[in-house]
């Protein structure tokens, strides 16, 4: 497996249906990073985060057949399999209160800086360009939606806004990101 | 929920912002319709990039995944070489749980094989559904106290058939002597022209245990033959059924 490097993303996840472990590291090398980001973000726990992570990846193991190759990417399945995860443990009421106790001491809203920690800096700067381009409101719901894990519901009881004005910000939001990535030839956004 | 209400709610379901009846509803939309799943696609990979930062992974973690992953029968061999996403399977694929099976059991029991085996499942189909008004009030009463009887009976098995996102659309009880009957049920009506079918899968191969109707409160089944199936699953078809899921899954529990 010296080439190991060259095989994709697909190639490994059907190798990882045939029982090969070696392609589950590889896969976990690859995008265990990100998986775990998104789960910290999310969480604001290393711990949680951790778990998380460890159910993606041993899912992967147990139903590789989930990934569908012409539905999009494996970085993106394995992140909104990351995301649905931590979401339901960060609605459950104590994962919440403790969350919002972890908020409380966090002194300001931190800025949106994704150069720290960014696996590809070229997509990074286009996502926080497109990110920057949308209206406040628009940014604000997804951001309190996404990186919160809250529902739109949710948001529009802490935004003071009507249900369906956050559903309609939230497409809109959605919708004018992926223009801006489909015009940076983003992958898998052009569709 | 009709197609403009659900492609409103897309943008949120992506983010996993959508939740209760809604979430069940939009789901059960988008297992009908593929200019939905499109869009939903699109929209996940936009999440993913705006989700998209890399921490530096803990250590031991890897060490505490492959710990958790189930012992191999076979230790001499080596990986087997990685096949190209084109030689994928049928397009239905069963979310199955599985461990880890001898691979020579896998290479005997090939595709053709599992096939065979599954077409060689007998199965008696009787349902009924809520919707059939005479037959399905008086067969409704007998129904109810055989659910009964088939929770209080030695040996049986409860099977949740739970959405993607954890959801519980139906259970069902089945008996050992292959009996199975609708517990309780949460699937969304469908429009007039579709009806939920109930499927077990056999190996890979998915074979039909019954329509549910468009709105399953009542049904039976009788799987009859050795081999069982393992998985119960639940798909959106066009009235009448389909002799192979057209939709994809929406529910899924293993027996």
């Amino acid at each position: 497996m010296s080439h190991l490097d060259e095989v994709s993303d697909a190639q490994l996840v059907t190798s990882v249906a045939r029982y090969s472990e070696v392609a589950l590291a590889e896969l976990y090398r690859r995008h265990g990073g990100a998986v775990y980001g998104l789960a910290k973000r999310v969480l604001q726990n290393a711990a949680e985060a951790e778990d998380v992570t460890q159910e993606v990846f041993l899912r992967l193991w147990n139903q590789p057949d989930r990934f569908d190759p012409d539905r999009g990417s494996l970085r993106s399945f394995l992140l909104a399999q990351a995301h649905g995860r931590a979401v339901d443990a960060v609605r459950s009421s104590s994962s919440r209160r403790a969350r919002e106790s972890r908020d409380a001491m966090r002194t300001a809203e931190a800025p949106y800086d994704m150069q720290h920690e960014v696996w590809d800096l070229a997509v990074a700067d286009q996502v926080a360009h497109a990110m920057g381009e949308l209206p406040d409101e628009e940014r604000r719901a997804i951001e309190l939606a996404y990186f919160d894990g809250r529902t739109y519901r949710e948001v529009a009881r802490l935004l003071d806004q009507p249900e369906g004005t956050v559903k309609s910000r939230i497409r809109n939001g959605m919708r004018r990101m992926r223009a801006v990535l489909a015009d940076a030839g983003i992958r898998g956004v052009d569709a | 929920m009709s197609h403009d209400e659900a492609g409103e709610l897309l943008g949120a379901y992506a983010l996993d912002a959508v939740d209760g009846e809604e979430l069940t509803e939009v789901e059960a939309h988008l297992a009908t319709c593929p200019r939905c799943r499109a869009e939903l696609d699109t929209l996940r990979e936009v999440a993913a990039a705006m989700g998209n930062s890399v921490e530096p992974l803990p250590e031991g973690l890897w060490s505490s995944i492959a710990s958790r992953l189930p012992e191999r029968d076979d230790d001499a061999e080596a990986p087997p070489m990685p096949r190209l996403a084109s030689e994928r399977r049928s397009p239905f694929r069963p979310p199955a749980g599985r461990t880890r099976r001898r691979r020579n059991v896998v290479a005997v029991l090939g595709a053709a094989a599992v096939a065979a085996a599954a077409v060689a499942v007998v199965l008696g189909i009787g349902l009924v559904r809520a919707d059939d008004k005479v037959s399905g009030l008086q067969a409704a009463a007998g129904q109810t106290s055989a659910v009964h009887a088939a929770l209080g009976a030695p040996g049986h098995t409860l099977v949740d058939l739970d959405t993607p996102s954890h959801v519980q659309l139906a259970r069902f009880v089945v008996l050992p002597d292959g009996r199975g009957y609708l517990v309780s049920s949460s699937a969304p009506t469908l429009s007039a022209d579709q009806t939920y079918q109930l499927w077990g899968i056999v190996g890979k191969e998915p074979i039909s245990l019954g329509l549910l109707g468009d709105s399953p409160r009542q049904a039976a089944f009788t799987m009859a033959g050795a081999t069982r199936p393992s998985q119960l699953s639940i798909t959106a078809e066009p009235s009448g059924g389909s002799v192979s899921p057209t939709g994809p899954i929406l529910a899924t529990g293993t027996v």
